[in-house]
């Protein structure tokens, strides 16, 4: 089945075998797309042949459309990430043939200048193996073959055909791009863009996606005025809200209050884009579908878990959003809790969304609320180095001098059921860090009663296994293991076990941003966090965050460009742990 | 324990401090030493660190790589008595020394162990063979064979000169007592007086086995050190005759003195496996009928017998591969963990694998022999073309068989064993193949073929040493598509040393008294009755091989054994090359 669709250029909407797929059918919801479940009816009956047409869609599907309106269309995250995904998505086929863009900002901007605004950050993805994949020339057709005769192992890229119209591509999908200049408070604005999409739409089923890439302040009244003047009248509307969903239990109860008031649960997409990263993504697949590791993957064995996030770069004078918030809530309480939550879920009953996120609030309503004494707060301070002088966090003219606000945090958080009780889950996040990476670091325990104990000397903690997945910079998966070193001896030392993507797959990963919008028009909400996960994530970090605000702790100072404080090897000294990511042997 | 420790220390004491110069011995006898025996000595002795310290911190490479703590600990511990005394010499004797075997394996093996500075100060090596040869006739046949390693070249004409100097050549009939006598005289005047130990390794044909141990033990014994012979397979070649062999040895060798080699214990993959199992956290818990589906032993030849199939022809594959180096290989891989790495407690757990095992059954093996076949021009000769074997022969060369070990660890597990000359590849690897995901959450994405999408971990013990595990992995991508992806060891990518070979470990450890790798007398008993019933009814009923074309992927027959017991061989799924 999955074979069947690689011509379309859309993996994800063409496989019957996605989980996607596989919770529309156990679940449908009233606000099911058309589109979709007309895909789905057609992967279960449709023979081969009518698909053979490029685009991949049918012609039923003409009657519907999709509107993406990105609202702050000349925001920073739209040029940067949300328009060159929607590209990417259009490019590989995974749009619906009827789609319309809008821009939607305050600034007054004619549509030729927004195309042009959006040009500039649009690239074509580059296949290192398009080449010598694709030199044949034959085709879509030979495309489906191929990927028969090679089954699992190697999606062909559709870019070897097309990469030579990229410019082409980029044209087609500029003249599907509008703007409206509208205020993000204001109905009459909001009807007028209900006007322009209406007069798209032409008369077909009307799919209406919003995409709120604005400050959270203007939250509920661009919501408020979009779901009263320009929802779908026959089709569905759907937002997709990006972080931050409040600053703590209250006020992020408060903003789902509000959002509930215009907006149904199903009707709103939370994005944690960490979610829609591959080796986030792959998580749950090494796990389940792999018998290597569940036997593994409880207190039994794991001795701690470490959520690694570093950034290598500070503020950079933009530090006026973050400062209101801190490291905290812009890492620790979404993107690093959301991993934390899917790695130490249960299996869940499927793959279904609703299946997915029912396991993970069980996770976080196992958690102990985070004690003040279990965090290590650091702020980074100035450093020179080469003659370069790198600015602390104070520096930026966006915060205020004496700001306490952490930059960096690491924190121990346990979680109180059968399968992890008394497991350190060690999560750490900065600024300004020595290196940019994000990983999931799992340590084992001891071999009980080693035989090759003499062979590792005193420190046994250095010869535990370890599984890292490292979700960026280059993707890999590692396990390291104890090997006897090659020699007459008996000499033991740790190797790894290695699945370097990039040595593996040789296609571009794909952005979290695509994979997300395109969730998002699917209807499949696995990826995105549901009210009562956002609600249990805050009530894990609100007491502590506001105890770090009464009683102003002041966060240790780390040089711009260090590892960070050495509080955070304290805090896992204290519960006997080593971090792995600064450990000797790397 | 205490036999054990004693000959231990009797060996130990060959060594004296002064011959290990060398860095690279030294770190293997800081390490090794106390790794196999420590249980028995390390605590007893004194420790006399400092010497070892020093040289600890060589920056060889290979201690550079990891665990620097480990070295110190570990270094102080070694025991006085393991450097021996100044006054002891080790004469190593090659009977058969001008056979094939001792040219290209025992003699280098040999050398690379001096260059090394493996071998104590005072060494002689002795070749005893039939024909008339001077020791410089000797010394130029051996030095066509030896090589330096190619991560250490300098000095190596220096070397080869030195190790040349030290090795002589008695000419003898091997079941002359007289002659063994003269050797004695030889070996005597090398000694000079010093603590005599000796070493004999037999790289002679089966049948006269028993008449030179009888000569050797009667007439070149060593009088004040420790005597032991290196015996190679053949170890007769049914139950009956192998304990005849033995109960003959036993007549004037102790159990302790003799070595039965199985060379493919000394693979640094087989000595790894031990390694992986029993200090890594995430194997052991597999390792079990609840985790593992079958087993895979695989070992293939990309040639025939080329004209030497003289000896071949009398045993056949089951004989020359299965029964000794797969099995063993077998063993130590379904071992419960010993009590402590000590020899007789890893032969201890081996033995119990043998014994739990069900005898094979005919149903539960195939047998090929090679046809001729002619590729790219080329003619490639059959089994039987071989002019030195009988044109009717039945003989095997290919077979595969099902075994299983009835204990409450792999009740139901099939072990599969392959063994092949003449096919397309030459490989040894042992393969785990795993059980289903239960409940498997992603069966959707795999198609129908779950049996495809378990996991797989492989040992590839030769060529390119690797350890690698087969997961399922998403592709990248905006779909959901599962593949399976390997979780690589590749040894040349990692550890830049090259590998010594086998017979190197061996020696050694022969040398120093230790026998884990050894196979001892019970052990070889277990081996022959699994194999001695199916043997005889082999032979008996005259079973004709399936005849496959010399290097193909052997008989077809091997497939419809591992269908039979649900398994598919792992080496010849298209995925691997």
């Amino acid at each position: 089945m999955s074979t069947l669709y690689s011509s379309n250029h859309c993996p994800s909407s063409s496989s019957s075998q996605s989980p996607g797929a596989v919770a529309t059918t156990v679940s449908p919801s009233d606000n099911e797309t058309p589109f979709k479940k007309l895909k789905d009816e057609l992967l279960s009956v449709t023979p081969p042949e009518e698909f053979t047409d490029v685009a991949g869609f049918d012609v039923k599907e003409e009657k519907s459309t999709v509107s993406i309106t990105v609202v702050g269309a000349s925001g920073d995250l739209a040029k940067k990430k949300i328009f060159p995904a929607l590209f990417a998505l259009y490019y590989e086929g995974c749009l619906p043939e009827q789609f319309t863009v809008f821009g939607y900002a305050r600034s007054k901007m004619t549509d030729a200048e927004l195309r042009n605004m959006v040009s500039r950050t649009l690239t074509c993805r580059i296949d290192k193996r398009s080449n010598s994949a694709l030199s044949f020339g034959l085709g879509p057709v030979f495309a489906l073959f191929e990927s028969k005769l090679f089954g699992l192992h190697e999606r062909l890229h559709p870019f070897g055909f097309f990469r030579e119209n990229c410019g082409e591509k980029m044209e087609q999908f500029l003249e599907r791009c509008f703007y409206h200049s509208g205020q993000y408070d204001s109905q009459a604005d909001f009807a007028e863009l209900d006007k322009k999409l209406k007069e798209h739409e032409a008369g077909k089923v009307s799919n209406r996606l919003f995409y709120l890439s604005i400050p959270p302040n203007i939250f509920i009244d661009a919501v408020r005025c979009a779901s009263l003047s320009s929802s779908s009248p026959n089709g569905w509307t759907r937002v997709i809200v990006e972080k931050p969903f409040g600053r703590d239990s209250e006020s992020s109860a408060a903003l789902t209050r509000a959002l509930k008031q215009y907006l149904k649960e199903d009707q709103i997409f939370r994005i944690d884009h960490y979610l829609g990263k591959e080796l986030v993504e792959n998580l749950s697949v090494l796990r389940f579908s792999n018998l290597i590791f569940e036997p593994l993957w409880s207190r039994q064995f794991i001795r701690n878990v470490q959520l690694i996030f570093a950034e290598d770069f500070g503020t950079e004078g933009r530090g006026g959003y973050f400062d209101n918030y801190g490291i905290i809530r812009d890492i620790m309480q979404n993107h690093l809790l959301q991993i934390l939550a899917l790695f130490a879920m249960e299996t869940p009953v499927s793959l279904d969304a609703e299946d997915i996120r029912n396991e993970k609030v069980k996770v976080l309503r196992s958690m102990r609320p985070l004690q003040l004494d279990d965090v290590a707060i650091g702020q980074y301070k100035s450093h020179t180095r080469g003659g370069v002088t790198y600015p602390a966090y104070t520096d930026d003219k966006t915060v205020p001098k004496d700001s306490l606000t952490p930059t960096f945090a690491a924190a121990a958080l346990f979680i109180d059921n059968a399968r992890w009780d008394g497991v350190p889950f060690l999560m750490k996040a900065g600024k300004a860090l020595h290196d940019r990476r994000a990983e999931i670091r799992v340590q084992f325990r001891h071999v009980p009663g080693n035989l090759y104990k003499r062979n590792f000397g005193t420190d046994l903690d250095q010869a535990t296994n370890e599984l890292v997945i490292r979700v960026q910079p280059d993707e890999a998966i590692y396990l390291k293991i104890n090997n006897k070193v090659p020699g007459l001896g008996m000499r033991l030392d740790r190797s790894n076990l290695n699945l370097l993507y990039a040595a593996r797959y040789s296609k571009e990963i794909p952005d979290a941003y695509e994979r997300l919008l395109l969730d998002a028009i699917e209807g499949e909400r696995r990826l995105f966090i549901r009210s009562d996960e956002l609600d249990a994530a805050w009530s894990l970090f609100t007491p502590v965050l506001k105890e770090l605000e009464e009683k102003k702790i002041v966060p240790e100072y780390y040089p711009y460009g260090s590892r960070g404080p050495v509080g955070a090897h304290y805090l896992a000294a204290r519960y006997k742990v080593r971090w792995g990511d600064i450990a000797i042997d790397k | 324990m205490a036999t054990q420790y004693s000959h231990c220390s009797s060996s130990s004491t060959a060594f004296p401090p002064s011959s290990f110069k060398n860095e690279r011995c030294m770190y293997r006898k800081s390490i090794s030493v106390p790794t196999r025996a420590y249980f028995a000595r390390w605590v007893s002795h004194d420790h006399s660190g400092k010497h070892f310290e020093l040289k600890s911190s060589n920056g060889h490479p290979l201690n550079a790589v990891s665990f620097e703590d480990a070295e110190k600990p570990l270094a102080k511990e070694l025991p006085l008595s393991e450097l021996g005394e100044p006054d002891s010499n080790l004469s190593i004797t090659i009977v058969g020394a001008s056979g094939d075997l001792a040219k290209k394996k025992i003699f280098p093996a040999l050398f690379a162990l001096f260059y090394e500075d493996c071998l104590p100060e005072n060494f002689t090596v002795f070749g005893y063979a039939r024909s008339k040869m001077t020791d410089e006739e000797l010394r130029n046949m051996i030095s066509k064979t030896l090589t330096c390693r190619i991560d250490k070249s300098e000095n190596c004409g220096d070397k080869m000169d030195q190790f040349l100097t030290r090795c002589f050549y008695h000419s003898g009939q091997y079941n002359s007592e007289e002659h063994f006598l003269e050797l004695d005289g030889k070996l005597k005047e090398k000694e000079a007086g010093r603590l005599s130990n000796r070493l004999f390794y037999l790289s002679i044909p089966p049948n006269i086995f028993v008449d030179v141990v009888r000569c050797a033990s009667l007439k070149a014994s060593s009088t004040t050190g420790w005597t032991r012979v290196i015996v190679e397979k053949p170890f007769g070649r049914d139950f009956e005759s192998s304990g005849q062999l033995t109960r003959c040895l036993k007549q004037y060798l102790t159990e302790d003195q003799i070595f039965r080699i199985d060379h493919y214990l000394g693979k640094e993959l087989v000595e790894n496996l031990s390694v992986l199992r029993f200090s890594n956290l995430v194997f052991e818990p597999l390792w079990s009928r609840n985790y593992i589906r079958n087993v895979q032993l695989i070992f293939s030849e990309d040639f025939g017998t080329e004209g030497r199939g003289g000896y071949f022809d009398n045993y056949g594959i089951i004989r020359d591969i299965m029964q000794n180096h797969l099995l063993q290989i077998l063993a130590l891989f379904a071992m419960e963990t010993p009590v402590s790495l000590d020899a007789e407690d890893i032969r201890n757990e081996k033995v119990k694998v043998l014994k739990s095992m069900r005898p094979l059954l005919l149903e539960d093996l195939v047998v090929g022999q090679y046809k001729g076949h002619s590729r790219g021009g080329k003619l490639y000769l059959g089994y039987t073309d071989d002019p030195t074997v009988p044109k009717n022969s039945v003989t095997p060369t290919f077979a595969a068989a099902a075994l299983f070990i009835n204990n409450a660890r792999w009740d139901g597990v099939p072990f599969l064993m392959k063994a092949g000359k003449a096919l397309h590849t030459k490989r040894a690897e042992i393969r785990v193949q795993f059980r289903h995901v239960p409940g498997n959450l992603y069966k959707r994405n795999f198609g129908t073929d779950l049996d495809k999408a378990t996991n797989e971990l492989v040992l590839r013990v030769q060529p390119d040493e690797a350890v690698y595990l087969k997961i399922n992995n998403k592709v990248p991508g905006l779909g959901m598509r599962l593949d399976r992806s390997d979780l690589n060891l590749l040894y040349s990518a990692r550890y830049p040393k090259e590998i010594p070979d086998a017979y190197e470990r061996l020696l050694l450890d022969a040398i120093e008294g230790e026998r884990r790798l050894f196979i001892r007398s019970d052990e070889l008993d277990a081996a022959w009755t699994l194999f001695t019933p199916l043997l005889k009814e082999l032979e008996e009923k005259k079973i004709a091989p399936e005849l496959y074309p010399y290097g193909s992927r052997g008989p077809v027959g091997a497939h419809y054994l591992a269908a039979k017991h649900n398994v598919r061989w792992g080496d010849l799924s298209g995925e691997d090359s």
